[in-house]
């Protein structure tokens, strides 16, 4: 009896372990995902430039003046590593779901199986 | 699209659904609401910001050149500046990147910015607007089912 609650305990404790492992895989994916939009904007915005328009760049508290073309290979190499980066967590956030799903059956079996020893208890 | 069916698959699954999960649907869509509550407050700030922007540009005109301003270098203190360029501004535009344009481009910029900010508040208004809707459906369920199991309860006291 005390070992199956040991056992319920432990199990619960790691699905709230993934649960929070999953919550935080998806708040950064959001971060990475308005960074992704963020960028796409910026890339928009350079791709409209004109050519008299000039491009800065905020390198902590002073603008630097950088080549359209520069600023254009940059963004668009921040572009694919956000990218990048939002697959691993996407697959990573697949990972952790089918995960949790999982721990919650081991769950619920140990539940049933402790319900059970419990009435069996109170009947003898 | 598909969106639209939602609802109504929604509606004929909540009855067969259990207490629990209901209550469980029911707190994942307050959650829904509360962020597109919190998108919306962030969504109208920026749209002031840049309609604020906009303002500030149609102040600046050719005649202003040389005019003596006041620039605020933090919110309490100033220094004496004057207009020497009107006919280009810098703009941010995102991920510290900044564009000196024209000021027939920094509007249409801002035009630009505006519209879409717009554009992502109506959506998600619709989207908030859908979740209520299920959420009003859940509760209604949810209701009922409370009141179904309170009166099977009362009929097993009496008999």
């Amino acid at each position: 009896m005390e070992e199956l609650q040991n056992k319920l305990q432990t199990e619960l404790d790691k699905l709230k372990d993934v649960g929070k492992q999953y919550n935080n895989a998806v708040s950064q994916r959001q971060v990475l995902d308005g960074q992704l939009h963020e960028n796409m904007g910026v890339k928009q915005e350079l791709e409209l430039l004109k050519s008299d328009g000039e491009v800065y760049k905020m390198i902590g508290p002073v603008l630097v003046k950088q080549e359209l073309n520069e600023a254009k290979q940059n963004v668009c190499k921040r572009i694919d590593y956000i990218t990048a980066e939002l697959k691993r967590m996407d697959d990573l956030i697949s990972t952790l779901d089918a995960e949790q799903d999982q721990q919650r059956e081991k769950l619920a079996k140990l539940q049933q199986q402790f319900q059970l020893q419990q009435t069996k208890a109170a009947k003898s | 699209m598909s969106s639209k069916k939602e609802p109504e698959l929604q509606q004929i699954e909540l009855i067969k659904l259990s207490l629990p999960n209901l209550t469980q649907l029911k707190k994942q869509l307050d959650q829904e609401i509360s962020l597109f509550q919190e998108s919306m407050q962030t969504l109208k700030i920026a749209q002031t910001k840049y309609s604020d922007s906009q303002e500030a540009l149609k102040k600046i005109s050719p005649e202003v050149k040389d005019t003596r301003i006041m620039v605020p270098l933090t919110g309490s203190m100033f220094v004496r500046g004057t207009f020497k360029d009107t006919k280009r501004v810098l703009v941010d535009v995102g991920t510290g990147y900044y564009l000196k344009i024209g000021m027939d481009d920094a509007r249409d910029f801002f035009k630009r910015k505006v519209a879409f900010v717009t554009e992502q508040m109506e959506k998600i208004q619709k989207l908030g607007m859908e979740r209520s809707k299920a959420r009003e459906a859940v509760m209604a369920v949810m209701e009922a089912k409370i009141a179904a199991q309170i009166n099977s309860q009362k009929t097993v006291a009496a008999t």
